[in-house]
Parts: C-alpha cells; structure tokens; sequence
C-alpha cells in the first residue's frame, strides 16, 4: 500500500462517539492505520415555517460548536496514533459517513452503538443501521460503554455455512497479515433449528480453517468452537469472550456485492455480543 | 466540504476528481440547487399553511371588517410585500445572518435588536399555541365524524381534557423537533395538494348550496366586497390588516429562498409571485364563498357568530360539506399539526443565537450533540407556548380568537422592526442606485410605517373591553393586556439580562454595523467566550 490505511470515525459529543473513537484508536494501533475523525452536521433542507429554519445565524453556530466539538475529541486520541478531524455537513448521518469513507479511500467505517437500549449492550442506532444496510466499506460497531483495550489479542469470525463465507476469510486473511494475534473461528447453532447439527458445522470449520492456513499469515493460536443455544443469543452468551477481541462477521446474501447489508444472524448477535463487531461486505471494494 | 486539519500531519487521502458531485458533502447551510419551482412554491404554500390559516383568521377578520373581507386580503398583502422585499435584501446582504434578532442588532444596536428578537419569539410561542388549539378541536371533530359520535366533538369544550390534549401534541411536535426531523418532501407534497383540494371542494359545495337555495344565510355576490376602503373605520381597517399580515406570514419565506434553488436568480421571485398568486385566488374563492354561503350574521353558522369565529371550518364543513366535512377536518388537522412542528424550529434557533451572543442566558446556547438541535431552547419553547395556551384557555371566552389577534400585532411589531432595521441598515446606500432606492429604502420604510400604524392602532383599539371575543379584566380588553404583558415582559427581562450579563448590550459580541457602499456588509462579530 502507497499511502497507510485510514478509519472514518463517527464522531459525535456523547458517550457513543468516545466509544467510537476507543474503538478507532485500537483498531488503528493494531493494523497501523490513521483515523479521520468525522463529525456529520444536518444539512438544512427547507423547513416549511412561517419563520425561516434554516437561518445562517444557526449554521455558523453549529458550526463552530462542530469545531469545539471535534478540539475535545482530538484528545480522546490515544497516543502514537495518527488522526485527523473533519467537520463535514450532508443531508443524514450516515450519507455524510459514506462519503467521507469514499472521499478519504477509507478502509472502514467506526461507529459507536446507540445509547437508547437499556438491556441490550448493543441497540442499532439510526446512523449505525443506515451505516450497516449500505456502507461500501467495512463497519466496526463498538458496544455500549467500550473502553479501549491496550491491544486486540484475539479476532474471533463467526462464519456460517452458506456459501459466500469465502469472502470472510480473505478479509481475515488481510487483516491478521503478520500480526500477533490469536484467531478463532466460530459457528452459531441453534439446537432448535432441524436443518444444521453440529457435525456438519465441526466439519465445516475445519474447511474454514484449511482454506485460512493456506492464506493466512498471523502468528498467534488458531482456534475452532462451535456455539449451541436455543436462539442465537444464548449461543452467544455461551462462548467467552475477553475485552480485547473483536469479531468479524460477513454480509446477508441479500447485499448487493460491494456493500454490506447485515444478516438476520448477525443481527441477533448483535444484542448479545459484549465485544466490537466488524460487518464486511461480500465481496471487497478494494483489492 | 468543510474540514479542519489538525496539527498532525494528514496525508490526506488523494480523492479522484469528480467525487465531489455526488459525494453528498457541499458546504454548509442548505442542500444546493435542490429546489425548483414547483418545489419552492409547495415549500411557499406549506410555510403559510393555508387551511390552517383561514379557519383561524376568517372569523376574527369577518368580525372586523364584515363583507369587505376580500378586499382586505388583497390589500394586506401590501406591508408584506413591501417587508419581504426588505428582508431579500439584508439576507444578501448579511449571508451569515438570518432572522430578526441579528438584523436588528446589526442595524440599530443591541436594545432594538433584542426587542426584535423578542416580538419574533413571542409571536411564535403565541401562534405554536393557536395551532395547537386548533389541532385540538379538529382531533375531536375528526374522531366525532369517523365514530357518527357528535359528543366526542364536545370533548374539546372540556377545560382539563382540552389542555391535556394540547399537551400532548406539543410534546410530540417539539420532540420531533428536538430529533432534528422533518418532513419529507413527499410529505409536503401530499398535504399541500390535500390542503387546496379540500379548499377548493369546501367553496365549491358552498357556493353550489347558496344556487341550490339549501345555505344557511345566502348573501348575493357583491363586487363591492373587493373595496377595501368601503369598511366603516379606520380601526376596522386596522385590525383587518393586522390579520392579514398572519395570514401571509411565512411568503416571504419564499423570497429569501436562494441557494437552494436550482435557479438562485429568478426562482426565487418567480416562486414567490406563483405561490401568492394560488394563496390569493385560494384566500378569495374561500372568503366569498364563506360570505355567501353564511353570511356575516351571528346566527348558529354566521360568520358574526362569535363561538365559531376562532375555528370557522369546525362549524361549516359540516352543514357544507355533508359526509365529507371528515376531510376538511383531516386537511385542518394534517396542516396545523405539521405547522406546528416546523415552527417550532424558528423561536428555538433564534433562542439559541440569542443565548449565543449572551443576550438570553447561556443556557439557550447548547446544542445536543446527538441531534444538532438547539436542546434547551426547543424544550423551553414548547413549555412556555404550552403553559401560554393553558392560561389562556382558562382566561379567555374564545382562546383562539384571542390568540390569533394577538398574533397579528405581534407579527406587525417585529416584522415592523425588521423592516425598518433595513431602511437604517442601508442608510448610506439609499440613493446611490435606483434599484437601491426602491428595495432597499422605499418599500421597506413604507412596509415599516403601515406596520406601524397598524400596530399602534390596533393596540389603543383593544383596550375597548367589547375587542376580539370580549374577554377583559377589569375593564379593559385582553388582547390589550396580552400584548402589553408580553411587550413589557420582554422590556423587564431585557434589563434584567443586561444586569446580569451587559456583554451583549455593550457590542461585545455582535456588533452594530451599517452598509457601505463599497463593500456589503461592514459589521464584524466577535465571539470572546
């Protein structure tokens, strides 16, 4: 690579932004990446009022509370990692972090999840789901009240058996290049569910892990666990998971090839999973 | 795009030419060179909201001026056209300002800036509060005609359920303000093409009733209704102009529409002459109709009849319409509820640059970092237009019609000030151009003078206890007392602020300023948090 990966990160004043940015922050110490720091600013459209809406007067203050905004979050930068900030105006969130994504060559999208679940430890925000129907690049989802590890030790990739999941891998495959890390490779089952047993996902992991030996690069342990439960929640909660992993997880068939579209099982996950989840698209945008 | 490099290096990405386009990202402020004609005229109709807008001010103004109603609707017209074209101009001159507040205080200093910034505040709180009432009554009558349940409609009379349900849509609307939605275009499509239809459908059935002999007090066409000048006095005259100040209040929207149009030359205009056109043919072909089919009376649907003055449509979709007065009601609902979240957004922006330059407490100032609205300002808007209409709603016979003439001076107040900020702003520019002269000196100072009067008048009128629906204290009319608290409320709580903070009324931090000929706009601002 000519020039080193960058992260967009969401940004916004609140708890889920300083989570985005501790997730940003560890994602980039792993893979030596830069981060660009966005801030998305609502683009007035034309309100119908009887007194105007989109008065200048409101956007230079908006902006320059953006700018006071993104001074702060320059701080939560952890040390030795490079980044920068952009106040960037569209007409929703999401729109503004798919463009910048596209307009920096981003490699990945982080985003904080939504603080308005009160049970789960993640619920789907607006920007977030806007981020995971339609981002061209990877999205990292950092869970509620993330704190930043000292280094990601594990990457965990839940990988189901429908095809596809080549892809998947060859993401892992890019990431681990040469890192130190352990890697695991997952199957969630559903006990109920009468079509898969856990044999078929046993066998189907040792496929998994032969098509990754044969790429793959990373010098830490190698690992397989298939997951039982009766939904897929439990099986979630059955596996154990430290702080400082991550997981990876593929796109719905349903996507189209180079944006990701999240999958009803990784929705699920979702809700159960204590770590940062990475949803990637199908097929690469870049090479 | 905007961006702000940190002091770290940034190799920054080398973006392929052409992104920018459809990237999404442009500058900050509005989507540009989005809207076209049709697009800017539905925006022009949605501001004034139309079928929200007649129920409203048809009985107050047929109460002031009788058969000559139309004519005053033209000629009302008048003062506004002539502040809109003054607005146009200090929005080009001043881009990065944009309401009253900001205006004014560049113009003629802090003092009148406040004041300014107030009328506008306080004619928002008061109208928030009328569109709610209006929802209100519309929510039963709608729920009274989908159930064939007559008394559900009388749950609006009720005191306690009234102000309860008032709530609850305030609660809704300023939350969805506070969200930072709003309505989708499509959105604004439908319930403008809902709107005229209803409009048009209402008129047509009730002149259809007065030829099939079925209305209720048929009164014959007269051409003599166009004359404005045929009203008895001068202080008739006044109070209709007041009220038709409120019923155009928002074309001027339409006029200062400018980046965002496709075509920023002649959109614009164009869009403002077509939607006042529609506004104009719609507010006449509804006014006759309404004097025809109802006459001016104070029978049971008499447009005289000072029960039904402050929601005209509640009383004659029903007897006009037959079994499609349910329409009406959901065009009187759609219309009012929507109206009623988008102006939320007004007062609370101009809280918010108020809070801002420290001439209202810091408080107003913040921003939610979630949603990019201001926060505290948009929630103390809607307890304070909530808290109005609940006392209101105790204290006056006719809490709408009350409201709605209180509007109309209200409106005269700040768009006078406004007006008249313009003439002073661009003293020194007055004479050097023809063009100057007219849009930027005469139309405004005629617009402000008229408004002025206007005002004056109206207010030494409702002293009379017998103004508006003739609810008084002691003696003297509430529309009087309404007025005078508010205007002296905003006196009280403008030296209260300036004891408390005087960086704002000392210049500190917006700075008064005046066109000069060689460069726009001269006035510097200065933000020392």
């Amino acid at each position: 690579m000519s020039q080193p990966a960058n992260y967009v990160v969401a940004y916004e004043a609140t708890e889920r932004g300083r989570e985005a940015i501790a997730l940003g922050g560890a994602l980039a110490r792993l893979t030596g990446a830069e981060l660009r720091i966005c801030l998305i600013l609502p683009q007035s459209t034309t309100v119908p009022a009887r007194v105007p809406g989109y008065t200048a007067d409101f956007d230079t203050l908006l902006e320059e509370q953006g700018a006071e905004w993104l001074d702060k979050a320059e701080a939560l930068v952890p040390a030795g990692i490079t980044a920068s900030t952009h106040l960037l105006w569209a007409e929703s969130t999401s729109e503004g972090l798919i463009s910048a994504a596209t307009e920096f060559e981003s490699d990945r999208i982080v985003v904080g999840a939504a603080r308005s679940g009160l049970l789960q430890r993640f619920s789907v925000g607006s920007v977030a789901n806007g981020l995971l129907h339609a981002s061209p690049v990877p999205v990292a989802l950092a869970p509620r009240g993330y704190r930043a590890p000292e280094r990601i030790t594990r990457i965990t990739c839940a990988i189901g058996t429908r095809p596809g999941w080549e892809a998947l891998l060859d993401s892992m495959v890019a990431i681990s290049e040469d890192l130190e890390v352990d890697l695991r490779f997952i199957t969630l089952v559903e006990v109920d569910s009468p079509s898969t047993g856990t044999t078929d996902s046993d066998n189907h992991l040792l496929t998994v892990l032969d098509y990754f030996n044969a790429r793959g690069s990373a010098k830490g342990s190698h690992s397989t666990e298939v997951a039982t439960g009766r939904s897929i929640e439990e099986a979630v909660e059955e596996l154990d998971w430290r702080a400082d992993e991550i997981v990876f997880v593929g796109s719905s068939r349903l996507a189209s090839p180079s944006r990701i579209f999240i999958g009803a099982t990784a929705n699920r996950m979702l809700r159960a999973l204590p770590v940062p989840l990475i949803v990637v698209p199908n097929q690469p945008a870049r090479a | 795009m905007t961006e702000k490099p940190t002091g770290r290096p940034v190799p920054l990405a080398s973006s392929s030419p052409g992104t920018d386009e459809n990237s999404g990202l442009s500058p900050k402020g509005l989507s540009a060179g989005s809207v076209g004609l049709l697009g800017a005229t539905v925006i022009g109709i949605s501001c004034i909201a139309p079928a929200y807008t007649l129920t409203a001010s048809l009985g107050p103004t047929a109460a002031a001026v009788g058969t000559q109603m139309p004519g005053i609707f033209l000629v009302g017209f008048l003062p506004m056209l002539l502040v809109a074209l003054g607005y146009r101009e200090l929005n080009n001159a001043m881009p990065d300002s944009g309401t009253s507040f900001t205006w004014a205080t560049r113009a003629f200093g802090p003092w009148l800036g406040w004041l300014g910034g107030w009328g506008l505040i306080v004619a928002t709180v008061v109208v928030l509060s009328n569109l709610a009432g209006v929802a209100v009554d519309f929510l039963y009558l709608a729920l009274a005609q989908v159930f064939g349940d007559p008394s559900l409609a009388d749950l609006a009379a009720n005191i306690p359920i009234n102000i309860g349900t008032c709530l609850v849509f305030m609660v809704a609307a300023c939350y969805i303000s506070y969200r930072g939605m709003e309505t989708t275009k499509a959105v604004q499509y439908i319930l403008v093409a809902f709107q005229l239809i209803v409009l048009v459908w209402f008129s047509v059935a009730a002149i259809g009733q007065v030829a099939a002999g079925t209305a209720f007090d048929a009164l014959a066409f007269d051409p003599n209704w166009f004359n404005p000048f045929a009203v008895e006095s001068f202080s008739a005259f006044a109070a209709g102009v007041s009220l038709s100040i409120f019923i155009f209040w928002g074309w001027d929207v339409t006029l200062t529409m400018n980046e965002e149009t496709k075509d920023p030359e002649t959109t614009p205009g164009r869009a403002a002459t077509l939607t006042v056109g529609i506004i104009f043919a719609l507010y006449i072909l509804v006014a006759v109709a309404c004097l025809m089919f109802a006459g001016i009376g104070s029978g049971e649907f008499g447009l005289g009849n000072a029960d039904i003055q402050g929601n005209v449509f509640a009383a004659l979709a029903g007897p006009v319409m037959g079994p499609f007065a349910i329409l009406m009601s959901l065009a009187v609902l759609s219309s009012s509820a929507a109206s009623l979240q988008s102006t939320f957004v007004g007062p609370a922006r101009t809280m918010l640059a108020m809070g801002h330059y420290r001439a209202f407490p810091d408080r107003f100032a913040s921003i939610s970092p979630r949603f990019k609205s201001p926060s505290f300002a948009t929630i103390i808007a809607a307890v304070v237009a909530w808290g109005f209409y609940a006392v209101m709603r105790v204290l006056s016979n006719d809490v709408l019609t009350d409201t709605i003439l209180t509007l109309g001076m209200m409106i005269c107040f700040y768009y006078g000030v406004t007006a008249l900020a313009c003439v002073w702003y661009f003293r020194k520019e007055a004479f050097t151009s023809v063009r100057s002269f007219f849009f930027r000196f005469l139309a405004p100072l005629v617009g402000g003078v008229i408004l002025a009067v206007i005002f004056t008048t109206t207010m030494i009128d409702s002293i009379d206890p017998e103004y508006g629906s003739g609810s008084n204290i002691g003696g003297v009319g509430l529309v009087f007392i309404l007025g005078l608290v508010l205007l002296l409320t905003g006196v009280v709580l403008m030296f209260v602020m300036r004891a408390v903070n005087p960086s704002f009324f000392r210049g500190d931090t917006l700075k008064k300023g005046i066109a000069t000929h060689d460069k726009g706009a001269s006035a510097v601002r200065h933000h020392d948090r």
